[in-house]
């Protein structure tokens, strides 16, 4: 049965200030359904569902409007929805009581709507299935793969070239990027390498107390710093700082057409963008390299002083039998390969990008980690071949 | 005219008087008055760089002007808190001129956005609502699941004209709406906004260089030069101006060509 003689409401909680609700109303007798309210986008509310309760008689319905206080393009919608349900279900509809300008908006309406049986498939959408995805993720490393190993051939090319003729090398940009990426950085890496060598003083030096070895923080300390610790954080740092950047960078060309601009005029993309970087960063990372280990150095000496009873002299003094030249060059010799994993990551990301912001967003993100993943992978890899070659 | 919220039957949408636009020590408003009248189609002209876009933002509640008052609707917008200026926004549809489409959503998905941000609308109900707007603006629904960058230069600017559309704006606001189109596309777009202006209607204010749409589908055309509105009134009036300000940007030779295509067709 019908609900006889009340009313349906579609609660517009959103309201702000004097909005008429959109409301259904039965007559007695269940064979008029009045339209009252506001049935326009901001009043509509929640009615839509509430529209279709009840059953109803068989037979005719007369669908009166003349209550309705507006009416729009979402809400003439919504009514024509609700005829085509009434007659789905055999019922046959009148429609009174609509201003001329609403009857024509319904008209409108119901020439441009979707036909309800339009379902979600043909709208596309749908997530893929787990195994559809992991497909579709290994097709694309192995593509990105095959693709980071074409640029680095490109670049290694690029790289030839500018042994054999130095002077084509864009120099200025090189001084730039030292300048930007490496003096730049300066203090973010003081800062971060001073409290990594408090750090480890601290904890290394708790322990060797213990044992009355107070002293051998010096070996513990520079030894890890030269050799592990002062590249791999540095070149962390500069893979968040100025890898980052590069794909960002370039990324954002790419989307404004500038490397396309850059090619017509005949410029190659990697000669001006990406080799800079890339020897700038060569020069400037060891050199950031050696800063970062004379500030990890320096912290582990203030904490050394404050904790663990070791004056500065006695610290000073300790160095040259902890370490030889060879634990700092075995460091250094790590931060150019760094450099280069840094940047080609960098500028790669940076030309993978396509389409808008998002794009430029996510290529970003991903040549940071792909840069830290690379630089510790390598650090590994360094490793193995030192302990090959028993240095 | 259309039955709906109050402040509806206000004679002037958008009013603007006394603005005064500066950027440091350059003003490139000074004494300009504006007012769109209910249900007629605004053109706003000038010459490049004489401040257009700006004064459609601030038309819009996207940028403030240095001084002078506007109301939209009959509420003065200086000052407005929150809920209010979103009540104004809700009334107001915009087509930037790059179209603006959100490039990591597909385009139904665009044209859901004001209604799931503005409205508690259920998601069949909106998805519903969108695939009418986007018919309405002359898409077909296989449009619906492509994404921004799939799209040409018509379709993306149909599909913005879509969102633009999306809560029921009384107002209808369009950057350079026939930018980047070819012929046909810019006489469809035109019809287009003829037609949803005549079945909606909406008030619309737009901004354009072309003169064939100043033609076919303004009724009035506000002229923006010496920091304010020197002129305004239809495309003939314009046209047959004694000043010569107004004449120079009317009268020129690609003005006449339009202008006697226009007797042409008429």
């Amino acid at each position: 049965m019908p609900p006889t003689g009340g009313q349906v409401r579609g609660a517009a909680r959103r309201s702000d200030g004097p909005v008429d609700p959109a409301r259904l109303e039965w007559s007695e007798d269940g064979r008029t359904l009045r339209l009252l309210g506001s049935w326009t986008t901001a009043a509509l509310g929640e009615i839509g569902g509430l529209a279709a309760e009840g059953e109803r008689p068989a037979g005719s319905l007369t669908i009166d409007g003349a209550g309705l206080s507006g009416l729009d393009t979402a809400g003439a919608l919504l009514l024509h929805r609700l005829r085509e349900r009434l007659e789905g279900q055999g019922i046959s509809t009148r429609l009174v009581g609509l201003g001329d300008h609403q009857a024509d908006l319904l008209e409108l309406v119901a020439g441009k709507a979707e036909p309800a049986s339009a379902g979600a498939s043909e709208l596309g959408g749908g997530r893929p299935g787990s195994l559809e995805a992991l497909g579709r993720a290994t097709l694309g490393w192995t593509a990105e793969g095959l693709g980071m190993l074409s640029f680095g051939g490109a670049v290694s090319m690029a790289l030839l070239g500018a042994l054999v003729s130095p002077l084509r090398v864009r120099w200025r940009q090189v001084f730039r990027v030292v300048e930007l990426d490496g003096v730049r950085a300066l203090p973010v890496l003081a800062m971060l390498a001073f409290l990594l060598g408090v750090v480890i003083a601290y904890q290394s030096g708790v322990q060797l107390r213990v044992y009355g070895g107070n002293l051998y923080v010096v070996d513990l300390v520079t030894i890890t710093v030269l050799r592990e610790l002062g590249p791999m954080m540095t070149a962390i740092v500069v893979a968040g700082r100025s890898g980052s950047a590069y794909a960002a960078q370039i990324g954002t060309m790419q989307v404004t057409e500038e490397v396309d601009a850059l090619r017509s005029i005949g410029v190659a993309p990697l000669d001006l963008l990406v080799l800079p970087k890339i020897l700038g960063l060569v020069v400037a990372l060891p050199l950031l390299t050696v800063f970062a280990n004379v500030a990890a150095v320096v912290g582990a000496m203030v904490m050394s002083a404050m904790m663990l009873d070791l004056s500065p002299e006695v610290f000073v003094r300790r160095i040259p039998e902890a370490v030889t030249l060879s634990s700092l060059m075995t460091g250094l010799a790590k931060a150019p390969v760094f450099a280069v994993a840094i940047a080609v990551v960098g500028c790669y990301q940076g030309f993978q990008v396509r389409g808008g912001a998002d794009s430029v967003g996510s290529h970003t993100t991903t040549s940071v980690v792909q840069a830290i993943v690379l630089v510790i992978v390598l650090d590994a890899g360094f490793s193995v071949v030192y302990s090959w070659m028993g240095i | 005219m259309r039955e709906g919220p109050p402040g509806l039957d206000v004679e002037h949408p958008v009013e603007l008087k006394g603005i005064r636009t500066c950027f440091g020590a350059t003003c490139i408003h000074e004494g300009l008055d504006l007012w769109v009248s209910r249900g007629e189609i605004l053109a706003l002209v000038g010459a490049s760089g004489c401040g257009k876009s700006v004064l459609l933002r601030e038309m819009i509640l996207l940028a403030r002007p240095s001084a002078g008052r506007v109301s939209l609707f009959g509420e003065e917008v200086v000052d407005l808190d929150a809920p209010a200026a979103n009540r104004l926004r809700r009334r107001i549809g915009i087509l930037f001129q790059q179209g603006a489409l959100f490039n990591s959503l597909t385009v139904l998905e665009n044209i859901s956005v004001p209604l799931k941000e503005q409205t508690d609308l259920s998601r069949p109900m909106i998805r519903d609502i969108a695939l009418l707007k986007l018919r309405l603006a002359g898409l077909s629904a296989d449009a619906a699941p492509k994404y921004p960058s799939q799209l040409s230069g018509g379709m993306h600017k149909r599909a913005a004209l879509a969102r633009a559309l999306a809560m029921d704006p009384d107002l209808l606001v369009l950057d350079e709406p026939g930018t980047g189109l070819d012929p046909a596309g810019a006489d469809d777009l035109d019809e287009l906004i003829r037609d949803l202006h005549q079945s909606l209607g909406l008030t619309v204010v737009m901004t354009t260089h072309d003169l064939d749409t100043l033609w076919r589908v303004s009724h009035r055309v506000a002229f923006l030069a010496e920091r304010r509105i020197l002129a305004s009134g239809s495309m003939a009036e314009l046209s047959e101006s004694d000043d010569p300000r107004v004449a120079a940007y009317f009268q020129g030779p690609r003005a006449r060509a339009a202008r006697s295509l226009e007797w042409k067709r008429a």
